[in-house]
């Protein structure tokens, strides 16, 4: 197989990889991003709750932090770009929450801080005040404080779109190419892959969980990371009244997060008590489910067991845990000279356009040309949504596509052009499609539409339904025919 | 639509064909099956075990073969259907939308609407399985689909998590088909399903039924690699150090069914929160005038030829409603469950006429009496929550007994279960 | 000594375990743990003669109906439903066929037929 070759090698189709792929389409430059996944965004992405945080959420945002410069540098630059790609993003708001009055003290250093950052005036509001804007808060809680600019996204919706984006703009993309060992000389990085070589001058290694082992490959592996996970619950829409606002209890220990979080669905998720894991862990058990469920009836009582659809592990990487959590690595490593390390932890999603940005004054501080691509498209328009059409959209688009006409997933009123046009962008699998589209996340959770999802994919790929995956490799969802068992049976039957 | 539609059904297996039947038999003109899947039946076409009908028809048929005798009959009446069809809103005004590949974007107002949208199962999701989350798991109802009718299997090696009836058919449907069922995995200290399906679908087999126990982890990465069973104490909680793994490919999840009331929601449709069903009077009107609701919409049935009886009042009294416009009111006398009744359907009744009042038990037990007020009081050798009980009440002794407002129906028991 | 069989009566929801009791030369000698005669009766029957209905699918070749549905015209004996299963994998069947119609004549040598339990018209085109 002939090497590959490339300018700029990002490694990791993740919301890092995808951010900094889609800033440099900005440029004429020659950029390739590997993904090991069949998807992107499928590593500790997918993981992730979505809210775009504040940076004044917590007192562990310090001005001198790595991450809270590059969570400012995002800041303003979150919703422009959620517009620019349709994806959806919600400001919903957040209570940071008291169950104890004596902690009231430490809401207002908080409040005060954040003012005198200059990042606006929090208001407290006594349990009273607070109960009528969210109604359904335990009579336990006895205030809030009132950050207005919470937002949410979804990261792997938005990862997908800053994908499309960039390889629209010339960006290669390749799937199911997993990096297996880096070989450096003065002026090129050797890749090797499982489906070969690439040559690259530059190499940005933003390959999530495993940035680290990554690095090491090179010799750049100057810093240590700890995964941390928690249980995530689903609820069903019928539960969406329950919480309007992002509500969090003000963590009275490390790792105590307690946090029920609107989705841009309108599903509520809860939970998660963090916990330090073992890498690629992504089990959780009856007892981390009991716990949040046990923790988030303290926030709502009357969220109920009966009401959880799903659940998932949310997952997080974080730097020298020994010594706090609080630094990030988006840099030129020191002993290699051009491979760029990006981890960020927390808030990995919120601060990805600012590192994006890091990463484009990195490259151009040590001497590479960027120059502005004048055919730059910063528009990518969205699978459109059959759910949230009006009327006369709908017929619309009825009778500019007829698949558009017919409902596969009855849950989340998700039609066969909408998963059609999932898999012309790219979804090759049961949860790429899911992940685009959304049939499969409702209540039944597949239970109707998952066959016909099955034949859909199998038809629009050209494949036999027993290669089509749930999330590719051996996920294969009907590995067998009927009666091939019994074929094999005949022989000594 | 063109013309008026008297009757609507929503939903086409079999409570939407026995509803639809019963209209038309009634005197309803025009009556109209929308249905989201791409063949009448519902679930009977994948349903092709036996067992069907042995009380409606007295005789024992399979799925395909119920579903076959009603479609017959409807077509026959001039029943219409759309397939492919599916109803996206309905309001308190009983106004449709509906959408098609074929007939796009529709909104009619019909003179009744019947929902009959059957059930769902519970997914790993809504059971809460810990452990990690590889291809493989999915419902036994989903798997009845694939192996029955799309032709695939999901797996070679299984493990069924609940005891179910369609989780006990999946495993001797499996076994059949050349895989192995290493076991079935209930909660309960009760099997979840019908004695008969017990016997002939695990015990017949071999395949072991390990009550009061649970899957307490699901292990592997892209596919399912096996489970972890635990036993569980009173409190249903597992019990530490009884871990016992299988290994499997496959783990299928029959952990009970859920009415599907989305539909009902939306147009403001009373639910009862135990049946999980529309509030319902004795012609299974519900809260909404002129929404009538039959079959597994309304209370899971054990029985096919419950949800038929069940529609087919719900189907008649939607066809008096869209020629009159109301209906007398059915519901003086509130049906009230007492000792050991889990609930009762119909909520109302009219304390006039002839009724049929099914109800579960919460606890299964031994010589159990069943009362209905001092009305009728009906002796069984044993009563389990899996198996649904049915009392007659004939209209002359309801009017007899001169009902004011309830009648508390209990059961009392004299041995444990 | 002859082995102890324990059968469930499915003749209520009671589902009462009997226990057979065979003597030396392994006839019923007596049952154990039945609630009602009805239950004996069916203990007795079902131990002389365990006979099921079997049903199944056959192939078709059709991929907008790949399945055909299939039942025994009469219960055959427990012991020969697998052997008759291997059958269902083996067997060819062309459109059209109608719910009732015989796919196989004395299956296996049960006695039994196998019958369609529902129409298959055949493929009306391609997709």
């Amino acid at each position: 197989m002939p090497a590959v070759e490339t300018e700029i090698l990002i490694i990791g189709a993740g919301i890092l990889g995808a951010a900094t792929a889609r800033e440099l389409s900005r440029y004429k430059a020659d950029v390739t991003v590997v993904e090991k996944n069949v998807d992107v965004g499928w590593g500790i992405t997918k993981a992730n709750v979505g809210v775009v945080c504040q940076g004044r959420d917590t007192l562990e945002f310090r001005p001198e932090y790595h991450r809270t410069r590059l969570l400012w540098k995002a800041l303003p630059l979150m919703e422009p770009l959620c517009k620019e790609l349709e994806v959806p993003f919600k400001r919903v708001g957040a209570y940071l929450m008291i169950r104890d009055q004596v902690l009231k003290e430490k809401l207002d250093k908080l409040a005060k801080r954040t003012e005198s950052l200059g990042l606006g005036a929090d208001k407290y509001y006594p349990y009273p005040e607070l109960k009528e804007k969210e109604p359904f808060i335990s009579p336990e809680i006895k205030g809030g404080l009132h950050d207005p600019e919470i937002a949410v996204v979804h990261p792997v919706y938005l990862t997908q779109a800053l994908m499309e984006n960039a390889t629209r703009n010339g960006v290669k993309l390749m799937l199911e190419t997993e990096v297996t060992g880096i070989r450096a000389d003065h002026t090129t990085f050797t890749v090797l892959t499982n489906r070969g070589e690439i040559k690259a001058r530059y190499v940005i290694n933003a390959a999530g969980e495993w940035v680290d082992k990554i690095a090491a490959m090179v010799g750049a592996d100057d810093f240590v990371l700890f995964p941390i996970k928690g249980y995530v619950g689903v609820l069903d829409r019928n539960c969406a009244q329950l919480a309007g606002s992002l509500l969090a209890v003000l963590p009275e220990e490390p790792g105590d997060m307690n946090i029920v979080v609107p989705t841009v669905e309108g599903n509520l998720l809860f939970g998660i008590q963090l916990q330090i894991n073992r890498r690629h862990d992504r089990s959780t058990t009856g007892h981390m489910a009991r716990l949040a469920l046990r923790n988030a009836r303290k926030l709502i009582p009357e969220i109920s067991e009966k009401d959880v659809i799903n659940s998932f592990c949310g997952y997080l990487m974080f730097r020298n845990f020994e010594i706090g959590w609080h630094e990030c690595e988006v840099a030129m490593s020191e002993r290699v000279p051009r491979f760029i390390n990006m981890t960020i932890g927390y808030p990995g999603v919120s601060a990805s356009p600012g590192a994006a940005l890091e990463v484009v004054e990195i490259l151009q501080r040590d001497g590479l040309g960027l120059e502005p691509d004048p055919g730059f498209d910063p528009k990518r328009e969205d699978i459109p949504d059959f759910s949230l059409l009006s009327e006369r959209e709908r017929k619309a688009l009825i009778k500019r596509d007829p698949r558009y006409g017919h409902v596969v997933c009855r849950c989340e009123t998700v039609t066969e052009g909408e998963i059609v046009e999932a898999i012309r962008r790219g979804a090759t699998t049961l949860d790429g499609v899911k992940f685009r589209v959304r049939p499969g996340t409702g209540r039944c959770q597949g239970g109707f539409c998952g066959p016909r999802v099955t034949r859909i994919i199998a038809r629009e790929l050209g494949i036999p339904e027993t290669e089509v995956t749930k999330s590719g490799g051996a996920s294969t969802q009907v590995p067998l025919r009927t009666k091939q068992l019994l074929e094999k049976g005949g022989a000594d039957g | 639509m063109a013309s008026r539609v008297d009757v609507a059904v929503i939903g086409a297996g079999p409570a939407g064909l026995a509803a639809a039947i019963a209209a038309r038999e009634q005197g309803a003109e025009k009556v109209l099956i929308i249905e989201r899947a791409e063949q009448l039946g519902g679930l009977l076409p994948q349903c092709i075990h036996n067992g069907f009908g042995l009380l409606y028809f007295e005789q024992d048929m399979t799925g395909p073969e119920y579903e076959k005798a009603f479609i017959a009959k409807a077509m026959s009446l001039g029943v219409e259907t759309r397939l492919e069809t599916m109803v996206i809103d309905l309001d308190a005004e009983r106004g449709i939308t509906a959408v098609s590949r074929k007939h796009g974007y529709m909104r009619f107002k019909p003179g009744a609407v019947v929902l009959a949208m059957g059930c769902r199962e519970r997914s790993r999701g809504a059971v809460g399985i810990p452990g990690t989350r590889p291809a493989g798991v999915l419902t036994a109802g989903t798997c009845q689909r694939f192996v029955n009718i799309e032709g695939y299997m999901p797996g070679t090696r299984y493990v069924v998590l609940g005891s179910g009836d369609i989780g006990m058919i999946m495993a001797r449907r499996l076994t059949l088909e050349g895989a192995k069922v290493e076991a079935v995995v209930e909660i309960m200290p009760w099997p979840g399903g019908l004695i008969r399906n017990e016997v002939q679908c695990l015990h017949d087999f071999g395949i072991p039924l390990l009550l009061e126990s649970t899957v307490t982890f699901i292990h592997g990465e892209e596919r399912v690699e096996g489970v972890t069973v635990c036993r569980v104490d009173a409190e249903r909680r597992p019990v530490e150090g009884t871990e016992k793994s299988y290994p499997c490919d496959c783990l299928l999840v029959s952990a009970g069914l859920i009415p599907e009331n989305e539909l009902s929601r939306k147009a403001g449709v009373e639910l009862d929160p135990v049946t999980g069903g529309p509030v319902v009077d004795q012609n299974r009107q519900t809260s909404v005038p002129g929404v009538f609701a039959g079959g597994n919409v309304v209370q899971v049935h054990d029985l096919v030829d419950w949800v038929s009886w069940e529609a087919e009042a719900a189907g008649r009294a939607a066809a008096r409603f869209a020629d009159k416009g109301e209906l007398k009111a059915a519901a003086g006398v509130r049906v009230m469950p007492g000792d050991n009744i889990k609930y009762v359907v119909p909520h109302t009744i009219s304390g006039r006429e002839d009724v049929t009042l099914h109800m579960r038990v919460t606890q299964p037990g031994l010589k159990a009496t069943v009362k209905a007020g001092g009305i009728l009081s009906k002796r069984f050798r044993s009563v389990r929550p899996s198996e649904m009980v049915v009392l007659d009440l004939k209209g002359e002794a309801l009017k007899e007994a001169g009902l004011k407002g309830e009648l508390v129906v209990d059961c009392e028991m004299r041995g444990g279960g | 000594m002859a082995p102890k069989e324990t059968i469930i009566c499915i003749g209520c929801p009671l589902g009462c375990r009997v226990t057979v009791i065979q003597d030396k030369k392994g006839n019923v000698a007596g049952l154990k743990g039945a609630e009602c005669k009805q239950g004996q009766k069916y203990v007795l029957e079902e131990l002389k003669n365990p006979v099921r209905t079997l049903t199944a699918t056959v192939p078709t070749g059709d991929e907008g109906f790949p399945l055909l549905p299939v039942r025994t015209s009469l219960s055959i004996l427990k012991t020969l439903l697998k052997p008759v299963m291997v059958e269902t994998a083996r067997v060819k069947v062309k459109p059209p066929v109608k719910a009732g119609d015989v796919i196989l004549k004395n299956v296996k040598r049960t006695g039994a037929d196998l019958i369609a339990t529902a129409d298959w018209p055949g493929s009306t085109g391609e997709g």
